[in-house]
């Protein structure tokens, strides 16, 4: 079974491996120990010292709290922000920018590629830390925001990693 | 002998129910518990299936240099295919991954309907079916099958499919655009007995040559297929003479079992369980176009919300509850073409291995709810351009499993995904002065989403075809009365982010020797995306248009030896017919359902770039400047969109990137950012006035009404979302 160590895995997922080892590595039996390996690379890289429990995005993480109240599990953004429990949607505790208009459409997507801003629009989710650009969706006016993922955190450790979570304090 | 092969006595149907029974009973294809072929000796066992892939792909091979057809020999539109006498897939070859369990319904409704009694199924039968309701995904995918039989046994069906680039429909090609209902789809072969003694029928041969615009196409196609399948058949039977029919038997059921197992495995491997969610639109614009009857006569928006459960044991749950209606339009779709989709995201992302077959098929499961567009609740509606809805729809499939691919450290496997692929048809009057119609399969090489971790593929990506190849401009030009005066790349027709999307491309064309050619364009949304970005990049650009110039002034400007368009050009304010043309310009939204053009006239059309991944303003400038220089992507964009400052050389005609200010620009944007947005709870609560008062445009109020008509869950999560009352509706 493939394996391959940390710098192998930093560079790939930085996109800074040379594209023939790239795409060897995406036609070989995946690595099976890929995940934690991944996790340590990205832990280095977040300004936080909570433990990564699972990626849901580019700079964004579920983590288990080491302040108060130790180890519930929140979303953090890389730069700390923190948006509440992973079981709700971490984009409500976000900051949005709607493109709706059309000299805010045309900064994008200027003339012949414009979209109709009575048909649809741009909701930038953006971290109110950082101002990271962490989510867009395009939807029609009036659609819901969507909650892109919720994790089955305890079957993912429990039953596929074969790892047990950290416990998490009982929420009321 | 075991279980799986003792069931010579029974009827095909009796052995199709029973092959079901094992399936519940067990929770394993034909009741298959162990892989004992394959831990036995799994040499043996590889050997064969090997053996059978590389019969698969050398009959297609074959096929496409028998085909007299440029969507066959230059794009590679066609996929050959083994199946176990219950229809379900063992093997397929290269090419069109949309068919593994497509062919795989259409022989089981033979079996189902009572085929074996009449017309009967026998040695030298050759069965043929374009009906989406039966087992195809729209009207030009016609797929030919013929038994296998082994000493008077049934053993298997050798299949093939080819997408036909004319049906005969009310418009020419084959994604007939303006069929509203079935009935101006085109010719229909709805399972039909089509040959005997390996051979083609000819009152069959007949039936296409008076109701084809073009029958050559599909004439040729369905001898290339027959040759295929003949070719597979009795590869087949040599084979089985070696292994021994027993041996054969369990063992390609193994191979589906073990095809079922290696999914869940996969996904047990790759991703993570949980609930993932995305949607995306559709913008339909129709209303008061030529030919549009009473009954579609609006334009229309579709939501296609997606939910995809996986659960612990690695089974996939697709649940399409909550997209709209079928529609009196060309875009619904049926069961067997939501496998279709299904397929050709699973073969380019999980289920890639030589062992594609109908195993992948068991270990997922779709909720596509009766009366949607996904699953219409009559046979009459019309599917001739399914593609339309059901790329958009596997699209989000394709981002929802690319989120579990980042969540759990495979980010090179993460893809934005497919996007549409709008096709132009037409037909009339050819160059050499007859009749002829054609579907232009250059779409077969459009721009891919973003990967995780680099870009999209530029002008080289379709979902539907996994081998895209926009084929040869020349090739083309034998098959229409135009002239290619350009294929260029579309800049900014990628979606930015850190990772951009591949951009597209556009074709321009100047109408040659003919007095009258209509074209009818398909798979077009128009003032709305069909596709989407990832955390944080940005859908690319799918509010069509089409450019036509009647009355140019073309021969003038060749005479003059002026300077002649080539393409749209990279101005998104004005295009270069504009520029440098005079005539009568015209630009038509959505599909181009138009009058007839003729020599001299010039039409422009582009097709789709992918999605971005990523906050655009993380890319590298030097990428930025990179892409710029290349014309993928304009200064104006790379300025504004990626934050970038650029500096100009005129005189060396480069750029190249002040690393200083751009540091200070993109500094700027984020301030910007935080100083335009609110925080979300804040416009939860202003939006939530304007969805009270239901003040939307019609077509956005009428996706509401119907939507929350046919959907009880989405009517209860929209108003929860916005704390609406119970009795709210729009």
């Amino acid at each position: 079974m493939a394996s391959y160590d940390h710098e192998v895995i930093r560079d790939l997922i930085d996109g800074q491996l040379p594209w023939q080892s790239t795409k060897s590595m995406m036609s070989q039996y995946k690595d099976d120990d890929r995940f934690f390996k991944y996790i340590d690379i990205l832990q280095e890289r977040v300004v936080f010292n909570d433990p990564i429990l699972l990626p849901i995005g580019e700079h964004l993480y579920i983590v288990a709290k080491k302040s108060e109240p130790q180890g519930e599990r929140v979303v953090k953004c890389s730069c700390g922000y923190e948006f509440g429990h992973y079981t709700h949607n971490w984009k409500l505790h976000a900051v949005i920018n709607v493109r709706n208009d059309e000299e805010a459409v045309a900064e994008i997507y200027p003339g012949r590629h414009s979209y109709d801003p009575e048909w649809m629009e741009i909701r930038e989710f953006i971290c109110p830390g950082c101002a990271r650009l962490l989510e867009v969706e395009a939807a029609a006016p009036g659609y819901p925001i969507v909650f892109d993922f919720l994790p089955y955190l305890e079957t993912f450790y429990r039953d596929w990693l074969g790892k047990e979570l950290p416990a998490e304090p009982r929420r009321d | 002998m075991n279980e799986a092969v003792e069931n010579k006595t029974m009827t095909f149907k009796e052995q199709l129910l029973e092959n079901d029974r094992k399936f519940r009973e067990t929770g394993c294809y034909a009741g298959i518990t162990a892989l004992t072929y394959r831990e036995d000796d799994p040499l043996r066992y590889e050997s064969l299936h090997t053996k059978l892939r590389s019969m698969t792909i050398a009959a297609r091979e074959m096929a496409r240099s028998i085909s007299a057809s440029p969507g066959v020999r230059e794009v590679g539109e066609m996929v050959v295919a083994l199946y176990t006498p219950e229809g379900d897939a063992i093997s397929l070859s290269t090419g069109i991954m949309v068919h593994v369990h497509t062919m795989s319904r259409f022989i089981k409704w033979m079996i189902q309907n009572g085929y074996e009694e009449s017309p009967g199924i026998c040695p030298g039968d050759v069965f043929a079916n374009n009906d989406a309701f039966i087992g195809t995904v729209q009207v030009p995918d016609v797929m030919v099958v013929v038994p296998i039989f082994h000493n008077d046994e049934l053993v298997g069906w050798a299949g093939t499919v080819a997408h036909e680039l004319e049906v005969g429909g009310i418009t020419p090609g084959g994604d007939v655009y303006l069929a509203q209902e079935r009935f101006t789809e085109g010719l229909f072969v709805c399972a039909e007995k089509v040959g005997e003694n390996d051979e083609l029928r000819r009152d069959y041969l007949i039936r296409l040559e008076r109701n084809l615009r073009m029958p050559i196409y599909w004439m040729f196609d369905d001898k290339a297929k027959l040759a295929a399948n003949l070719e597979l058949r009795d590869q087949v039977k040599e084979l089985i003479d070696e292994v021994g029919l027993d041996y054969f038997k369990r063992a390609t059921r193994e191979f589906i079992e073990e095809g079922r197992r290696s999914q869940l495995s996969r996904v047990k491997q790759l991703m993570v369980p949980g609930r993932y969610r995305g949607h995306t639109f559709y913008g339909h614009l129709t209303e008061g176009k030529p030919g549009i009857l009473p009954l579609g006569d609006e334009n229309l928006l579709y939501s296609i919300p997606l939910e995809l459960d996986v659960g612990g044991d690695g089974q996939m749950h697709l649940d399409f509850e909550g997209t709209g209606s079928w529609g009196y339009h060309s875009m619904n779709c049926t069961p067997a073409g939501m496998d279709g989709g299904l397929f050709v995201t699973l073969t380019q992302s999980m289920n890639f291995e030589g062992k594609v077959n109908d195993g992948a098929w068991l270990a997922t499961d779709m909720n596509l709810p009766s009366g949607t567009w996904t699953n219409p609740d009559r046979h009459t509606v019309a599917t001739a351009t399914s593609w339309a809805l059901l790329l958009p729809a596997f699209g989000i499939f394709q981002r929802l499993i690319s989120r579990g691919f980042v969540s759990r450290g495979f980010k090179e496997e993460a893809f934005v995904g497919q996007v549409n692929s709008p096709m132009v048809e037409m037909g009339g009057q050819s160059q050499y002065g007859s009749q002829f119609g054609m579907a232009m399969f250059e779409c077969s090489a459009a721009g891919s989403g973003a990967l995780g971790i680099k870009d999209g593929i530029d002008n080289g990506y379709v979902g539907w075809n996994p081998e895209s190849d926009m084929g040869n401009m020349e090739v083309w030009e034998q098959g229409i009365p135009m002239l290619y005066l350009g294929r260029s790349i579309a800049a900014d027709s990628g979606g930015v982010g850190r990772n951009r999307g591949g951009t597209s491309f556009t074709s321009l064309w100047l109408v040659h020797n003919t007095d009258e050619v209509t074209i009818a364009t398909s798979e077009h949304s128009s003032r709305v995306f069909d596709n989407a970005g990832m955390c944080g990049g940005y859908p690319a650009p799918t509010a069509h248009r089409h450019f036509t110039v009647r009355n140019s002034n073309m021969k003038q400007l060749i005479e003059e030896q002026k300077p002649l368009p080539h393409s749209l050009g990279n101005d998104p304010h004005i295009t270069d017919l504009e520029r440098l043309v005079e005539g009568d310009q015209k630009e038509v939204e959505g599909p181009h359902i138009d009058r007839p053009l003729q020599s001299g006239d010039l039409f422009a059309h582009s097709y789709n770039g992918g999605g971005g991944y990523g906050d655009p303003i993380e890319r590298d400038p030097l990428e930025v400047v990179r892409d710029v220089e290349n014309g993928y992507v304009t200064a104006e964009i790379a300025q504004r969109a990626h934050a970038v400052v650029l500096e100009y050389d005129e005189k060396r005609n480069t750029w190249s990137v002040n690393k200083t200010a751009t540091e200070a620009r993109r500094e700027e944007v984020r301030k910007s950012r935080l100083s335009k947005a609110m925080p979300v709870e804040d416009w939860i609560e202003s939006e939530r006035e304007r969805v009270l008062e239901g003040d939307f445009v019609t077509e956005v109020r009428k996706m509401y009404q119907d939507t929350m008509s046919i959907s009880n869950h989405f009517a209860t999560e929209f108003r929860e979302f916005w704390n609406l009352p119970d009795d709210f509706t729009m």
